[in-house]
């Protein structure tokens, strides 16, 4: 067959055939020659399949159809045994009728470009199993930290919500973050490392180690922020019980050192009065000896009890009696600050099986957080908290409620976190992170009922009888230490 | 016979203001005293103290709060001030006050030595 532009025919960089009705090669360019052979007397499913019939779809079978140009993806086989991939177009070829008399195939070799969709599909596949399984919670977020991506360990904790804000999902918060490492990521192209506490979606706190690493698109500009954020909750818990015995060793060592100098002063006094035969002046310095003896032994007490040395002293307690000691204790500390603090007992409250000193101190950690927060309250002309016991049936429940300023929804989560404090400065973060875990090792719960700019209420609810099995990695409580 | 010197003692801890009280008595002072720094500046007031005993933990006025009142005004930046603390920590929040206020004349760390205070007392009101 002769073909115009015979020249450019030959040059083409692909496989080219013209092929009659029948499917033979009519002709061919060199290429084809040089991979396939002679094509004369041979059939196009022949030459490049090595069949002995035509294939089941055919292009250039559709071509004499229709006359439309069709295409395929191919597998064909060289001379030489080696396959090769081809992405197959198809064109009539019409008579001066404009009768179709035979179709031009033109078939491209792209092995080398289906080797590369393969190594990056495999390499895509590693990639994501990498992405999903890695052991820590991943997300990828845009400008708007809207989340478009998270990997498995990220969806069973926090939720499949994808298209969702990051703050809604990690913190249940309706603003973003001050500040934000995603979007400091955004801003600066680098890598931002902070620590945060955040909610899953059962209302756990976990501790995180964020790391926030940009993501480069096709334009060099920073396209996503990914979050890795690495669950570092046991660290802290086992960290917290070092940390609070050195803040408990730092705080009593202030105390020992004056109940040393109150010693120092009785026994001053006891050998002044004894040099001067003064009775009087003995029995005053004798006072003071005992009082600071006293104080000494209730405070290693104390220390040995949060060192584990000292198992919880359970024994029956009255909730009234408890509550009406409290409210007596905190009532000077409230009137100084100008505050109203009420008791509110009823009678037939009952009695639970508890550690009494631990009692004491989960409620006067808990009415020293209410007084707080009314003194940091400046909103209203007169504040009030109220501390109450009333029978709950099989547990007591004890409630603290103040008027102050209230919590929103991420302080009320991290409430219980180790060092987590809303107050600055003033704040230890260890009240009612205290407070809780003796509520826990009761076998008891503590609630948080809170309302911005209204106040707060505490409502703990302790079994009557002491747990059967207490979580060992709750037991040890501290008493005393806010 | 000379008008006894007066030291005003500022505690909030009652067993400390006894002591402190009972070995500066016993060696011919007077004493006043005060359980927080509000308190402390009201006593400086009516008293004209010759010298100052001052904790700085206290609830409210701190004892720091309290010296820089005690330094900023007049009549009353020359009363000698001794510093006693139970907290080596509090020192060095009274120390890093300096670049606003003159240093403390004397600092004793708790528990106070009666002979260590009473020395030092003689030292600052030479009779």
């Amino acid at each position: 067959m002769d073909l115009p532009y015979r020249h450019y025919f030959e040059a083409m960089p692909c496989y080219v055939t013209v092929q009659d009705r029948d499917f033979r090669v009519i002709t061919a360019n060199r290429r084809f020659g040089e991979a396939f052979g002679d094509h004369r007397g041979r059939y196009c499913y022949q030459v490049y399949k090595h069949r002995a019939e035509k294939c089941e779809v055919c292009p250039v079978e559709q071509t004499f159809r229709d006359g439309q140009v069709h295409s395929s993806e191919e597998r064909v086989t060289c001379l030489d045994r080696t396959e090769v991939s081809v992405i197959v177009y198809t064109e009539p070829i019409r008579d001066e009728h404009g009768h179709i008399t035979a179709v031009m195939e033109m078939s491209t070799d792209v092995t080398d470009i289906k080797r590369l969709q393969h190594q990056l599909r495999d390499s895509q596949a590693h990639y994501r199993t990498l992405f999903e399984e890695v052991p820590c919670f991943i997300s990828i977020q845009d400008r708007d930290l809207n989340i478009v991506d998270a990997n498995r360990s990220h969806r069973e904790t926090f939720g499949d919500f994808l298209g969702c804000k990051c703050y809604e999902i990690y913190k249940h918060q309706s603003e973003e973050c001050l500040p934000c490492t995603v979007r400091e990521t955004f801003e600066d192209g680098r890598l931002h490392v902070h620590e945060e506490v955040v909610t899953s979606r059962d209302g756990r706190a976990i501790n995180v180690l964020v790391h926030t690493t940009p993501i480069i698109g096709a334009s060099g500009r920073v396209d996503r922020v990914m979050e890795m954020s690495a669950d570092i909750t046991e660290i802290r818990r086992l960290e917290s019980q070092l940390s609070s015995i050195g803040l408990l060793v730092g705080s009593i060592s202030h105390g020992i050192k004056g109940l040393l100098n109150g010693l120092n002063g009785g026994t001053y006094l006891v050998n002044k009065g004894l040099a001067a035969n003064d009775p009087a002046r003995v029995a005053k310095g004798w006072e003071i000896v005992q009082r600071n003896v006293e104080r000494i032994r209730s405070m290693v007490l104390d220390i040995l009890y949060y060192a584990k040395d000292r198992e919880p002293d359970w024994k029956p307690l009255s909730a009234a009696a408890i509550v009406q000691e409290v409210a007596e204790a905190m009532c000077d500390k409230a009137a100084d600050l100008g505050l109203e603090f009420t008791q509110e007992v009823q009678a037939d409250a009952g009695m639970i099986e508890a550690d009494e000193k631990a009692i004491r101190a989960m409620l006067v950690n808990l009415a020293e957080n209410a007084i707080d927060a009314c003194r940091l309250d400046k909103a209203k002309a007169s504040h009030r908290v109220v501390v109450r016991a009333s029978d709950g049936g099989p547990v007591v429940r004890f409630e603290v409620e103040d008027n102050g300023i209230g919590m929103e929804q991420e302080t009320r989560e991290k409430a219980f976190s180790l060092f987590f404090s809303s107050k600055g400065s003033e704040g230890t973060g260890l009240g009612l992170f205290v407070a809780n875990k003796i509520a826990t090792a009761h076998g008891g719960t503590i609630q948080i009922v809170s309302t911005v700019g209204e106040g707060t209420r505490f409502l703990v609810s302790i079994p009557r009888t002491r747990p059967p099995h207490p979580d060992p990695r709750t037991a040890d409580i501290a008493p005393g230490t806010h | 016979m000379a008008s006894k010197q007066t030291i005003l003692i500022i505690d909030d801890e009652p067993d400390t203001v006894t002591y402190f009280s009972s070995v500066l008595e016993d060696n011919g002072y007077a004493t006043v005293t005060a359980r927080n720094g509000a308190e402390a500046i009201e006593r400086v007031k009516q008293a004209r103290p010759d010298l100052i005993t001052l904790d700085i933990t206290m609830p409210e006025t701190s004892g720091v709060r309290c010296y820089r009142d005690l330094r900023e005004t007049e009549a009353w930046r020359t009363i000698p001030v001794i510093i006693i603390t139970g907290v080596s920590g509090d020192f060095r929040t009274f120390i890093s006050s300096r670049k606003h206020v003159p240093p403390p004349d004397g600092y004793l760390g708790k528990p106070v030595d009666a002979a260590e205070l009473l020395g030092l007392v003689r030292k600052l009101l030479p009779a």
